[in-house]
């Protein structure tokens, strides 16, 4: 008995730390996506936050300075990609595709130059058992980002923009302004989604450590219909799955299905469900 | 609109030009001398491991023969075949393909240039100008898995692989079939971290089998292994067996042992043969012989490791040698291991 619920315990805080980094990430897809940017650079962005937190955590001795750079790598991220879709008219796409592809080799370049070795940062000062305070965090942002969509003027904006930027204008806002902030705030969110991963749940970079959880987070905000608290449950879902992938590895099911059961169950949901979920309508689509 | 068109056009130059600043690790050049390319895996430099001592060998070469050297790093498998092209168009006097992902993109190069001399790690590939060098990992994870069960108090112990592959099945095999060989009893659990380079995976499944009883995790899952020995920091008694290269010093008495793959060893060999202009070609398998494989020296972990127990490593390395004890290498050889009495 003591068994069963050791392992239901387990299979949770193993979902938890599973769910934290998509959280975050999928997060900052909503609010980009709310305000009519896709942003496929959340993966990116995620790397330029873990690399940062650690490159500032390893050389000052505190992790809290590492995070705070790891939030404004991510965010500085958000705010390029936010200029190029607006501003610039940039294909989004094309735009994010880029942003993945700097952030990648930029991170692995410097890795070289801040560490004088390739391929993985030696230890830096991290969070260890303090950890679960980024966790915390994470369902404290999705309340936080539910809030501010849905209960401030700004939110209404930011809603607006990605629906009919046209009708935000002639009401005398600019919405390239609205989308440019709504991205960059998305890149400080995935910016401590990659911070938690590096500096949170380890204590150092290696190339390739993200694993593309930016992309599941993308997933994630598409079944979470584009809504704070739909993409984080869709977060905790893939998360579980991981964690069952984990946990019950070798026991007759194979791996490989196991590890695809949460993004069929996303397909199956997301085409039993057409005519409900809807991208906002300006979604992808310049200004 | 035509901002927007010369700002694709920037970023994707600018894109382009990092990425390639991350390929070219390093050259260095001293005219006239032995050539070595290298092309390392999607693990890269850096992973402490695998890619990282076959660049050891490479650096002997650079040092004590005096060789040019030349690195490229793959991103990706799509880097393989341009990777491999690169310095072939140099006509370098040795090209290393590290790791057998490479295989059918060195079997077209080497087709397609004969006259070039090539060497590739983990992987036979039967062309007349490829030196293929493999290793007996199942005979170095089977004293790994020796000493894990005599080390152990739990009882159970565990190995934690990188991708569910034939060539870490190896390991798996080898090992369990080295605890079974100590006390047939011992309870090995196998998990996969799906990747070679998610380090928190790697920490997570290792949390998970420790806290399941495992008390020693046979860790060999490249940069993903790195997240395992983060686990082992703070849990007194318990032990992770690192892989490939020496990790001993990653975590110094909380690495038991490593299990060391000589990558170096046949990189530098090839490399040798070469620079006598007597190329080596054909299948080269290096085990517990030869010093291809074998287990670092318990330099942190003296306390644990017995003499009794090091006596009996010896006994059963000798008896591997000899031919008496053959170390599985799938799970279908494991399933029909019986222990031998030496």
């Amino acid at each position: 008995m003591n068994d069963a619920a050791s392992v239901v315990m387990l299979i949770v805080s193993l979902t938890l730390i599973k769910a934290t980094p998509l959280i975050y990430a999928a997060l900052a897809g909503v609010i980009s996506e709310r305000s009519g940017v896709i942003n496929i650079g959340l993966e990116g962005m995620m790397v330029a936050g873990a690399f940062t937190a650690v490159a500032v955590s390893g050389p000052t001795g505190s992790v809290v300075l590492g995070i705070i750079a790891g939030i404004i790598a991510g965010a500085l991220f958000g705010l390029f990609l936010g200029i190029l879709a607006t501003k610039f008219r940039v294909d989004q796409i094309v735009a994010g595709t880029g942003i993945n592809l700097i952030a990648i080799g930029g991170a692995a370049f410097a890795l070289v130059l801040v560490f004088g070795q390739p391929g993985a940062s030696k230890e830096v000062p991290s969070l260890e058992g303090a950890s679960w305070i980024l966790i915390a965090l994470a369902f404290a942002s999705a309340a936080g980002l539910h809030g501010l969509l849905y209960y401030t003027p700004w939110g209404l904006r930011v809603r607006a923009c990605g629906e009919n930027p046209h009708a935000v204008a002639a009401a005398g806002l600019n919405p390239l302004r609205t989308r440019i902030i709504a991205v960059t705030i998305g890149g400080a969110l995935a910016g401590l989604g990659g911070a938690y991963l590096s500096v949170g749940e380890l204590n150092l970079y290696s190339d390739g450590m993200v694993a593309g959880r930016g992309f599941i987070a993308l997933a994630a905000v598409i079944f979470g219909r584009w809504t704070p608290f739909g993409a984080t449950g869709a977060a905790i879902f893939f998360g579980l799955f991981e964690a069952l992938q984990f946990a019950l590895q070798r026991s007759g099911i194979p791996n490989e299905a196991m590890q695809a059961l949460p993004y069929i169950a996303a397909l199956v949901a997301l085409a039993g469900l057409t005519g409900r979920v809807r991208a906002p309508a300006a979604d992808g689509v310049p200004y | 609109m035509k901002n927007a068109v010369y700002f694709s056009i920037l970023l994707a130059a600018l894109a382009a030009a990092m990425a390639g600043c991350a390929h070219r690790a390093q050259t260095t050049s001293a005219p006239g001398a032995l050539s070595l390319g290298m092309v390392t895996d999607v693990g890269g430099l850096g992973d402490r491991s695998f890619n990282d001592s076959a660049h050891a060998g490479l650096l002997q070469a650079q040092s004590q023969l005096g060789a040019r050297i030349q690195v490229l790093q793959s991103k990706s498998a799509a880097d393989y075949q341009p990777n491999l092209q690169a310095p072939t168009n140099q006509h370098f006097d040795e090209i290393y393909a590290i790791g057998f992902l490479m295989n059918k993109d060195l079997d077209q190069m080497a087709k397609a240039n004969p006259k070039q001399n090539y060497a590739i790690i983990d992987a036979v590939v039967d062309d007349p100008n490829v030196a293929s060098i493999t290793f007996k990992e199942e005979d170095g994870s089977f004293l790994a898995g020796a000493l894990a069960a005599m080390v152990s108090k739990t009882h159970t112990i565990a190995f934690l692989g990188g991708q569910d592959i034939p060539l870490l099945r190896k390991f798996e095999a080898g090992f369990t079939a080295g605890a079974h060989e100590i006390d047939p009893k011992t309870n090995v659990q196998v998990k996969y971290a799906g990747s070679f380079e998610d380090a928190g995976a790697g920490k997570e499944l290792a949390n998970l089998l420790f806290d399941s009883g495992a008390d020693i995790i046979f860790a060999a899952a490249g940069k993903a292994g790195l997240g395992a020995i983060e686990s082992v920091k703070s849990r007194p008694g318990k032990f992770i067996i690192g892989v490939d290269s020496n990790q001993d010093g990653l975590a110094p008495g909380k690495i038991l042992t490593s299990m060391v793959k000589r990558v170096d060893v046949g990189v530098f060999r090839t490399a040798q043969a070469a620079k006598n202009k007597t190329p080596l070609h054909g299948h080269l398998i290096l085990g517990l012989k030869d010093n291809g494989i074998s287990l670092t020296d318990f330099q942190y972990t003296k306390n644990d490791v017995t003499p009794a127990m090091m006596k009996k490593l010896d006994a059963i390395k000798a008896a591997i040698i000899a031919g008496k004890i053959a170390p599985p290498a799938t799970r279908e050889d494991l399933a029909t291991f019986k222990p031998v009495a030496i």
